[in-house]
């Protein structure tokens, strides 16, 4: 009977045993909620902000380039852009067809998009943003910022470009910056441990980021980089950045500013006194070296390599006959012509082959061997010596001191005015000319030394090749009466490339004469540059010397093919006009090289122009202090202007 | 009075129906105001406070989504209408719950039966059916009307009969009817709920223990044919991940699917540590990395925004809730009472076990909803209407309702 079933007890026991049950699962899943939120809360409070925190590499800023009284050459500007990060897109191609509703997109593109972001899938890179469209318009700008929002993985972001406020003024000595390519990358590589190399590629292929690919840009590309950092960015779960949190610990270090020794206004002065013909000029100053202008024209805008510059836009500057891509004053090679008529009298004298007094008569031409050589002038200077003979410029004195002196003598004094040297000052592109003497022939042409040469290379033409660059530091050392005088481009920035070029022994006797012989030509009767020795300043008057460089012959063929334009031919069959000066003449401070191509007569263009670029100097006292001196107190803006 | 086997005391109801009438209280205990102040009410405001709890988590994680901004005040006017319903169904007469179960039964089945024929699919599977302008799920009132009607057979078949091991069958045959018509919808939860909570009720009408044993031997052998053969690909995908999650096997990092839902709650649950980010300061819950976060997934965000703390306060408002109706079932003077008790408690405690072990990682995902706190109309009349009945036996627990027979 005990073992009979007893509803209400059974069912209390049972409850109880439901209720126990019930008490262990509750236990149960509390427990979990401990297990999840006490001892693995850690754990997942970082999950879960990974989750909504991304790190994004941030590129540093890139320094500024400033002249030499802390005006930007080159600096930065906002502008709106559009990007998409690739490994958000889920069908790219319908994603960037959206974007074409709100912007202009041409078809090439829209190919060009479609294909960065396949490569960048394969880079495994997707994860970067790849640009759509730079250089917004504020009106696309505006209305793509309503329509991103429906677009996931798209972003309208507002970002700092590159910019050359000057334009073309500086092409020549800054260069560019543009996107990384292979071989960019192969350079900046070079040299680096693996993982420093991993760290480089990785961050030149965030779309923001530039290297310098020509000039002062690529040289001092270290210098202005800076350090990459990390952004803290807030996404939801649909990976749309929401918010930015800030990290000082994490920002980038931005790179340094570097300062030119260049005076921008003088520069920009120098550019105009062109008047749209070629050529070059530079400007150093006697004291320091420091090169005030560096004047190459025409000249491209870096501006619109910035962003890359497309194939037709770039074969148009690559074939146009004024060869705007030139670097003329550091990398144009040139006849020095008459202008190195002071290189020749310093090795005659420093040879001892004559004296300052020594005279030789002209009457216009000059015999030796079976030919005659003239004089420019017809009819001769009569009898000059060493003073005559720079002054008037009279090519038969020189033919005579050049045979005494002998091409290794004058070879050997041209190396020490600076010439044969490529002065890369930090630049790229400059070229070391050729100083030719009889070793150097018969090694290269397999030919023995003519002493017809060296007549030739006594009034600075034949094989002789110099840069406009070296023909300033040439005048500057004239002008420090033979002070080994070194020139700067760099104000405060990496190292001097050039250091080890410091040398030049020049007697100050030897160089007080070349003063003197400067000073007749364009300050007493008969100079051949009379007429430009006057700074217009109300007294201080320049010293300088002309020069003419002969210009190759085009050849029937090439005039034959029609390659060139008529009126080009007869541009280009004239010669260069050369001027090399200092100012003041009694106390100097300033040399300057002026070339101007198919000018004709070195005193009735180049002449002018070198005046005028010089008289400027003075009266704006460009060598004046320069900022880097008191850099603390210098910050002028970062930005110019807003997108248009 | 002599008592076989010792002193087992009265029955529960009798004790209880002496102490009320010692104490005096039946004086006006008829009418509809008497039968109101009689009412627990403090049963009552924790089922208002977990509600709106409930809303004020839903506005948490609906509030930045412009579409969704306003489904929080849907939710509190859907609370008020049943909180009204609950209380008529309180102050039904517990024979009135009688009478209608095998009703409430018969029509359960023909609307199953109708979902099957003309439901509309939602979300992959039938569950939903279309009555004017309202969409209902059958398969959530099917949970109560088991309970109603397994209360009514053991009602009827135990003072007859006693526990014996026939009647049980019959007991097997009114839940597995509704449970197998809402697991071919396709529905598995809702089909566990069905048949777990109604297996409670077996199980406290006294089947035996060897039986039991046999039948958790019996579903222990149809575990692994059941996943192989009945379930559906999607459902299976569903049983992979998670064992893939729990045994943390590679598949658990994995961003999609199934996988991401229970990853990114357990990040959420996880990164709420121990008093939580605050009410809307949820990393996760605010940028809506878990889905379904306002309906199946509500716990994450009280997790989050509220820790653990916030979450166990949530799990024991949910124990007193429960607890005190197991102690109604107990209270009951009738079989109808304690069964139907029984079963309304277990079928909101399974809601809460099974919603609450999924969130956390611990079941696989099956789509059942938080009572009282998740988003959803149909879930939230289910569980307000167990607590009505709950309410209803409590106030007529003294109600021996001496009816015999099966009708």
């Amino acid at each position: 009977m005990s073992k009979s079933f007893h509803p209400d007890q059974e069912f209390s026991r049972r409850m109880l045993m439901a209720g126990v049950g019930g008490g262990v699962v509750w236990a149960g899943l509390v427990a979990r909620l401990f297990q999840l939120q006490i001892l693995e809360g850690k754990k997942y409070d970082q999950l879960a902000n990974e989750n909504h925190i991304k790190l994004e590499l941030a590129p540093p800023q890139r320094g500024r380039i400033l002249d030499r009284f802390g005006k930007p050459l080159a600096s930065h500007r906002r502008a709106g852009r559009v990007t998409v990060i690739p490994e958000q897109l889920k069908d790219p191609a319908a994603t960037i067809a959206a974007i074409g509703n709100y912007i202009d997109l041409s078809e090439t593109q829209v190919q060009r998009v479609l294909e960065d972001i396949r490569r960048a899938r394969i880079r495994r890179a997707a994860f970067l943003p790849v640009i759509v469209a730079n250089e917004l318009s504020y009106e696309d700008f505006a209305r793509m910022n309503v329509h991103a929002v429906e677009m996931p993985g798209v972003q309208v972001e507002m970002a700092l470009t590159r910019s050359y406020p000057r334009g073309r003024d500086f092409a020549h000595v800054l260069g560019y910056v543009a996107r990384a390519s292979q071989d960019d990358l192969e350079r900046l590589t070079e040299g680096k441990t693996a993982d420093e190399a991993t760290t480089i590629e990785r961050m030149f292929r965030h779309p923001d980021m530039r290297t310098g690919r020509q000039g002062m840009e690529r040289f001092a590309e270290e210098w202005l980089r800076g350090k990459p950092g990390f952004k803290k960015l807030v996404t939801n779960a649909a990976g749309r950045v929401i918010d930015q949190i800030p990290d000082e610990r994490l920002a980038p270090e931005a790179g340094k500013d570097l300062f030119v020794t260049i005076d921008m206004d003088l520069q920009r002065v120098a550019i105009e006194r062109f008047e749209g013909e070629s050529g070059a000029a530079v400007v150093v100053d006697i004291e320091s070296g420091d090169v005030l202008a560096m004047v190459s024209t025409p000249a491209f805008d870096p501006n619109d390599f910035v962003n890359g510059i497309s194939g037709t836009d770039y074969a148009a500057l690559r074939d146009d006959s004024r060869a705007p891509l030139y670097p003329r004053a550091h990398g144009g090679v040139y006849p020095p012509g008459s202008t190195f008529k002071m290189v020749v009298a310093t090795a005659a004298l420093e040879t001892g082959a004559i004296k300052p007094t020594d005279k030789v008569h002209c009457n216009g031409y000059y015999h030796f061997g079976n030919r005659t050589w003239h004089c420019w002038k017809k009819g001769g200077h009569g009898t000059v010596d060493l003073h005559g003979g720079i002054k008037g410029s009279c090519d038969v004195y020189f033919y005579e001191i050049a045979r005494r002196a002998g091409a290794q003598a004058i070879a050997d004094t041209a190396h020490k005015f600076g010439f044969g040297q490529a002065w890369t000052l930090g630049m790229t592109g400059a070229r070391s000319g050729l100083v030719p003497d009889p070793e150097w022939k018969l090694r290269v042409r397999k030919e023995p030394w003519y002493e017809g040469e060296t007549l030739n290379f006594g009034i600075g033409q034949g094989q002789l090749g110099v840069t406009p660059l070296q023909l300033a530091l040439m005048t500057a050392r004239i002008a420090t009466e033979g002070h080994s005088l070194k020139p700067n481009l760099i104000g405060l920035g990496p190292k001097d490339p050039d250091e080890h070029v410091l040398d030049a022994h020049l007697d100050a006797e030897i160089m007080k004469l070349m003063k003197s012989g400067m000073y007749g030509v364009t300050s007493e009767w008969g100079g051949t540059a009379y007429s430009s020795g006057d700074l217009g300043l109300g007294g201080p008057r320049l010293a300088g010397k002309t020069g003419t460089a002969q210009v190759r012959r085009i050849t029937a063929a090439e005039r034959a093919s029609g390659i060139r334009k008529g009126e080009d031919i007869q541009r280009e069959l004239r010669d260069h006009a050369l001027f090399v000066a200092y100012a003041p003449a009694d106390n100097p401070k300033y040399a300057i090289s002026v070339i101007v191509e198919h000018g004709e007569g070195g005193s009735r263009t180049a002449g002018p122009v070198a005046r005028d670029i010089l008289a400027h100097a003075i009266r704006t006292n460009s060598g004046r202090k320069p900022a880097w001196t008191k850099s603390a107190s210098i910050s002028p803006s970062d930005d110019e202007g807003t997108p248009t | 009075m002599s008592h076989e086997g010792g002193f087992s005391g009265f029955s529960r109801g009798e004790a209880r129906t002496r102490t009320a009438k010692t104490l005096n209280f039946d004086g006006s205990s008829s009418g509809i105001l008497g039968k109101l102040s009689r009412l627990p009410w403090g049963f009552i405001l924790l089922i208002v406070a977990m509600a709106l709890i409930g809303i004020a988590m839903l506005y948490s994680s609906t509030y930045t989504n412009p579409a969704e901004q306003q489904l929080w005040k849907l939710q509190l006017i859907r609370f008020i209408i049943c909180f009204g319903i609950m209380i008529v169904l309180a102050l039904l007469p517990l024979s009135w719950w009688m009478n209608l179960s095998w009703l409430a039964y018969v029509g359960t089945i023909v609307l199953l039966l109708a979902v099957e024929f003309f439901g509309v699919m939602g979300g992959g599977a039938q569950r939903w059916l279309k009555i004017g302008p309202v969409a209902v799920q059958p398969s959530e009132f099917a949970k109560l009307a088991v309970t109603l009607a397994l209360a009514r057979y053991y009602h009827g078949m135990l003072g007859v009969n006693g526990s014996r091991f026939f009647i049980h069958i019959g007991a097997a045959v009114i839940i597995l009817i509704p449970a197998a018509l809402v697991f071919l919808q396709p529905d598995l939860g809702t089909a566990l709920a069905i048949v777990a909570s109604g297996g409670v009720v077996v199980f406290l009408a006294g089947l035996s223990g060897r039986v039991i044993l046999a039948g958790i031997t019996a579903a222990a052998a149809a575990v692994w044919p059941v996943y192989q053969f009945v379930l559906e690909p999607y459902q299976r995908g569903r049983v992979d991940t998670f064992l893939a999650q729990l045994f943390g096997s590679s598949g658990a990092s994995t961003s999609l699917g199934e996988s991401y839902q229970i990853e990114q709650a357990k990040i959420a649950i996880g990164a709420g540590g121990l008093n939580g980010k605050g009410w809307l300061q949820g990393i996760q819950s605010q940028q809506d990395y878990v889905p379904e976060q306002h309906t199946d997934f509500i716990l994450t965000v009280i997790a989050e925004e509220f820790g653990f703390l916030g979450a166990t306060a949530i799990l024991v408002g949910f124990a007193i809730l429960l607890g005190w109706s197991l102690y109604t079932a107990f209270q009951s003077a009738s079989n109808f009472g304690r069964y139907a008790v029984a079963g309304a408690t277990a079928t909101v405690a399974f809601y809460v076990v099974f919603n609450v072990a999924m969130v956390l990682g611990l079941l696989p995902v099956v789509g059942m909803p938080l009572p009282l706190i998740s988003y959803g109309g149909t879930a939230m009349l289910t569980a307000m209407s167990c607590f009505g009945l709950i309410l209803s036996a409590y106030l007529h627990r003294d109600d021996k309702l001496n009816t015999t027979g099966l009708f």
